[in-house]
């Protein structure tokens, strides 16, 4: 493997990671942008995103069904939750968010450990995806080139509804000011409810996306809330586009660092989050505070 | 507070009726009370949330950890040489910390946690790596504190210990640094007019709080004779400030009781349910939704609504709100 | 069995209700009689797949035991907490099954810093621990202590059985791959000096985090230095997520793999992908003994599956106790002991002996190879070649060659 191809190979892996990330963190991130709470349960939905998708693609023999259940699966069980307890906790504090989601993430983690069952789980990929693109004489997996292109497809459709529409000036006119949003008429307990859904069906699709990567297991979500926090922290908070270029920036360090300096690479994203917070408190895309 | 006193004496006499295994439960709730009530000395009073507790606790063990095994040093001194360590370390850290406040923050005290983490697991050499540390003695020293060997000794040791720093964090956050932090946290701008340094009051309150969850690691240490970089993952991070919202924060007795529940509730759960996690995760949720001010804010609404029913007034919600 | 926790606990469940008095009264003992076995291990968190395979093996030999009248008329119990693979909930639990349950037989801890935490309180606690997953080398060495028995394969000795059968290979350049942490670093260095020593040529090596997601970068490091054979050293999860990404780049085309953890817990999710994978199987369902095939046919019976890794490991391990809670004729701890030291019984690995000087079981190890058999619907380990106990068992409280 020649050097042009090392890094055409590394360029490839970074982008399909960054398109991981970014499905992980920009549910996130929206919500905490409009709701303004640290949704600690994040993971956890990302785990049922995976464990749905999966049940669904097996029973039906189909891997494509998963991409349609995990993001339904996820956003249904999150709205359920946002309706019945977040609701009430709109006047409260940080603190009791980070309880009650809190809580919902060890509720989630132990009943798909009831459901499921401890043991690993995976999904059949279809041949067009099980198979490797040919650069040269180099494999190269032809489910990574499908992550970057669905990547690219989801948040430039994202960035569009952002931009673009009028349900994307709502949101970010309740990121900015909730109060007076409401005072012009529009009904911000629906857009939230609705921005949160969106939020959780993304991080259903994430971590079925992952799954063909690192397969489905009990520990998942807790692997994925630290990593989605950072990434979030390093765009900017409520950012869409900072936890956009987060999750490149992330995806950066740990491929690059890991092929160059693999000892360094445990702590290189967190050196990473020290400096953009020290500089810019708010993160590269956020408010300052 | 006029439960102290009886609620000392009941703990200080317990060893000698209670069988050892409890003892033994006891010594490890007073020593992550005392860790959690270390973090609301930050929560609650300055409303830091801090997400990397685990670290002056885990940094505070390893320390002790080294002073007994290489330094042989006596318990005691291994304890205080842990919570000079974790004190000087904390300066520069809460330094660099307190340029940030709110959610940013929370996460460069996870950074700070998670390099201290990444440091003491690769440096196999001096930390025994993901083995930790193992085969701790309670070392004697030359002043003799053979007492401290004996499960009870240590228990006693322990108790004395968090009952001291309870009654000191209680008379600090009343003293005139105390009342300084508190009015930072409800109006900066205004502390700031009257004169203030909210963020010299910050770091003290920073460096303050980690040193006693410094302490509280040394003393895990000399509990458990074993260390290992579980002590400074991030879900304990996650479960000591879970412990003092559930407790209430803002509180010090709040956050013990927490830590009380989160300890006993977890040991008993697990033992009758294998899915306990499950249950721990609901009990959340309803304290959550019960209790807006966490377990020991019942106890001051019913204060509130006994008050107010003695005053004769009807107007309940005006009050509770 | 949980009919027992429960009983075992509900004093204590009054100290969470304040009233710390009544818990004074001993605890309830189930059966006067049974011998009782704590189970420390993971039943829920990470380590939940591994503690579902310790608890399995202990539910069917508690089963298939008493069904025949028990050890020597006593019937055989086992209690089972959680410890979510923690050190510190590790040894409350264990204190708490030790000092208020009563129990002095112990088993089925997961980690081995769970292990090395529990282990030097053992003396004082007068009970003796059976590891059955705990790899370290240093168990059965620095950290020896007499109560300990390791009646499975340690680390060192999967790692020595791989390089003696690459010694008889032609292959000349290797590449290692490891989690970063005690056993995959002890793992590396033991195999790279082994290969070292028959002139064989270790061309790179790479120390993965735990819990590291993407291994691209180090699939691109390994392509790059083009390797004959790569040698891994990864567990649970980690190892799965790795061989499933190897697999996407078509690793094996070019080089041979060779893990030292060969479980059908991992290798079950790669389906096909995992076929012709080399590595050390401590356990396997289709070895020939009478024991073993005794044990497969009561597991199917049970489960209707094959028996993977640690079910194999925690089955022999009981072997162990129960032969020697029979000579003994106790189950007092110095007499337990005493028996099992030295001792040799006819396992599902066939014949293995306890030896005496660092309670190591010394026993053969296999090399398998992935593939299909008949009556599996996956892949699974087959055996290619045993290596016997004197060529893979490191000398008395040592851990390397």
């Amino acid at each position: 493997m020649g050097s042009s191809q090392v890094w055409l190979n590394l360029t490839l892996n970074t982008l399909a990671l960054a398109s991981l990330l970014a499905m992980l963190t920009i549910g996130l991130t929206l919500i905490f942008g409009i709701m303004r709470i640290m949704n600690f349960a994040h993971g956890a939905l990302y785990m049922l995103g995976a464990y749905s998708g999966i049940a669904a693609a097996q029973l039906l023999g189909n891997f494509w069904i998963g991409l349609l259940a995990a993001p339904l699966a996820a956003a249904a069980f999150g709205s359920i939750f946002e309706y019945t307890l977040l609701r009430r906790l709109y006047r409260r504090d940080g603190g009791s968010f980070l309880l009650v989601t809190f809580g919902l993430s060890l509720v989630l983690t132990e009943a798909i450990r009831l459901i499921f069952g401890p043991n690993t789980r995976d999904v059949d990929l279809p041949s067009v995806l099980s198979g490797v693109v040919w650069f040269g004489d180099e494999p190269y997996p032809a489910y990574r080139i499908f992550l970057i292109a669905l990547g690219i497809v989801v948040l430039a459709s994202l960035a569009f509804v952002f931009l673009r529409t009028r349900l994307g000036l709502l949101i970010r006119a309740i990121a900015q000011n909730a109060e007076m949003t409401h005072a012009l008429g529009i009904d911000v307990q629906l857009i939230r409810s609705l921005t949160f859904a969106v939020g959780c069906a993304f991080a259903g699709l994430g971590g079925y996306l992952a799954v063909p990567l690192i397969t489905g297991y009990i520990g998942m979500g807790g692997a994925a809330i630290i990593d989605a926090f950072v990434i979030v922290m390093i765009g900017g908070m409520g950012s869409f586009f900072g936890s956009a270029a987060g999750s490149l920036l992330v995806a950066l360090t740990q491929t690059f660092g890991n092929y160059y300096l693999p000892d360094f690479a445990l702590v290189a994203t967190y050196l990473l989050m020290i400096c953009v917070l020290l500089c810019r408190p708010g993160g590269l895309f956020g408010e300052q505070e | 507070m006029k439960y102290a006193f009886p609620l000392f004496s009941v703990l200080a006499l317990a060893p000698l009726v209670l069988p050892g295994f409890h003892v033994t439960l006891l010594t490890e709730i007073l020593i992550f009370a005392l860790f959690a009530m270390s973090l609301d000395v930050q929560v609650g009073y300055a409303r830091m949330f801090s997400f990397g507790h685990a670290a002056p606790y885990g940094v505070g063990a390893y320390v002790a950890a080294f002073a007994l095994s290489s330094g042989n040093l006596p318990l005691p001194g291994a304890v205080l040489v842990a919570v000079i360590a974790v004190f000087i370390l904390a300066i520069p850290i809460g330094w660099l910390c307190t340029r940030a406040s709110g959610v940013a923050f929370a996460m460069l005290t996870l950074a700070f946690a998670q390099l201290a983490h990444a440091v003491i697991f690769k440096w196999n050499g001096l930390t025994g790596g993901s083995d930790g540390i193992s085969g701790l003695l309670r070392n004697h020293g030359p002043w003799g504190f053979a007492g401290l060997e004996s499960r009870q000794g240590y228990y006693w040791f322990t108790l004395a210990i968090v009952v001291g720093s309870a009654f000191l964090a209680s008379k600090f956050v009343r003293s005139p640094m105390g009342t300084a932090i508190v009015a930072v946290r409800e109006n900066e701008k205004r502390a700031v007019a009257i004169g203030y340094e909210p963020r010299r009051l910050r770091l003290a309150a920073f460096v303050i709080s980690n040193t006693w969850a410094g302490l509280a690691g040394a003393l895990h240490a000399g509990f458990l004779l074993f260390v290992s970089p579980e002590l400074l993952h991030w879900t304990l991070s996650g479960y000591v400030i879970v412990a003092v919202v559930l407790g209430g924060a803002g509180t010090l007795i709040g956050p013990m009781i927490g830590a009380t529940l989160m300890v006993v509730g977890g040991h008993q759960l697990s033992a009758v349910a294998d899915s306990w996690p499950l249950f721990m995760g609901l009990l959340f949720i309803v304290v959550v939704v019960a209790a807006p001010n966490g377990l020991w804010g019942i106890k001051s609404s019913i204060a509130n609504a006994i008050a107010v029913r003695k005053a004769g007034r009807l107007e309940v919600d005006h009050v509770a709100s | 069995m949980s009919v027992t926790r429960r009983s075992l606990l509900t004093n204590a469940a009054m100290i969470s209700a304040g009233a710390v008095l009544p818990s004074l009264a001993n605890p309830a003992k189930a059966q006067a009689n049974a011998i009782r076995i704590g189970v420390p291990t993971g039943i829920t968190g990470n380590w939940a797949a591994l503690g579902q395979q310790i608890q399995r093996a202990c539910r069917l030999y508690a089963k298939t035991i008493n069904a025949k009248g028990g050890i020597d008329g006593h019937s055989v119990e086992f209690v089972y907490e959680d410890t979510q693979g923690d050190p510190a909930a590790c040894m409350r639990k264990t204190t708490d099954l030790i000092e208020r349950g009563g129990i002095n037989l112990i088993t089925g801890i997961i980690s081995s810093p769970e292990s090395l935490a529990v282990m030097p309180r053992l003396n004082d606690w007068n009970a003796l621990y059976l590891a059955t997953i705990s790899g370290a080398g240093s168990l059965t060495a620095a950290n020896f202590v007499p109560n300990v028995f390791r009646t499975c394969t340690s680390g060192p000795m999967r790692a020595k059985t791989i390089a003696d059968w690459i010694a008889d290979s032609s292959k000349k350049r290797f590449f290692s791959i490891a989690q970063d942490y005690a056993w995959g670093k002890s793992s590396v260095a033991t195999f790279e000096k082994l290969i070292t020593d028959l002139k064989k040529e270790p061309v790179g090596q790479v120390l993965s985090p735990l819990g590291t997601k993407d291994y691209s970068s180090y699939i691109a490091r390994i392509r790059e230095t083009n390797p004959e054979v790569l040698y891994i050293a990864m567990a649970g999860d980690d190892a799965t997520a790795f061989l499933k990404q190897a697999a996407q780049y078509r690793l094996a085309d070019r080089m041979q793999l060779v893990t030292e953890v060969l479980d059908i817990v991992n290798i079950k999710p790669l389906a096909d992908a995992s076929v012709g994978l080399y590595g050390v199987s401590q356990y396997n369902f289709a070895y020939d003994a009478p024991g073993n095939a005794e044990f497969v046919r009561l597991f199917k019976a049970e489960y209707n599956e094959i028996p993977d890794t640690f079910e194999g490991e925690q089955w022999q391990a009981l072997e162990f106790l129960a032969e020697a809670i029979r000579r003994a004729k106790s189950t007092d701890t110095a007499a337990v002991r005493g028996a099992l030291e030295g001792m040799e019984i006819d396992s599902v690995k066939g014949r293995v002996k306890m030896r005496a000087c660092d309670h190591q079981a010394e026993q053969q190890v296999f090399v398998a190879q992935v593939g299909k058999t008949e009556g599996v619907p996956y892949p699974v380990p087959k055996i290619i070649k045993a290596y016997p106990a004197e060529a893979v068992v490191p000398g008395c409280r040592k851990d390397s060659y």
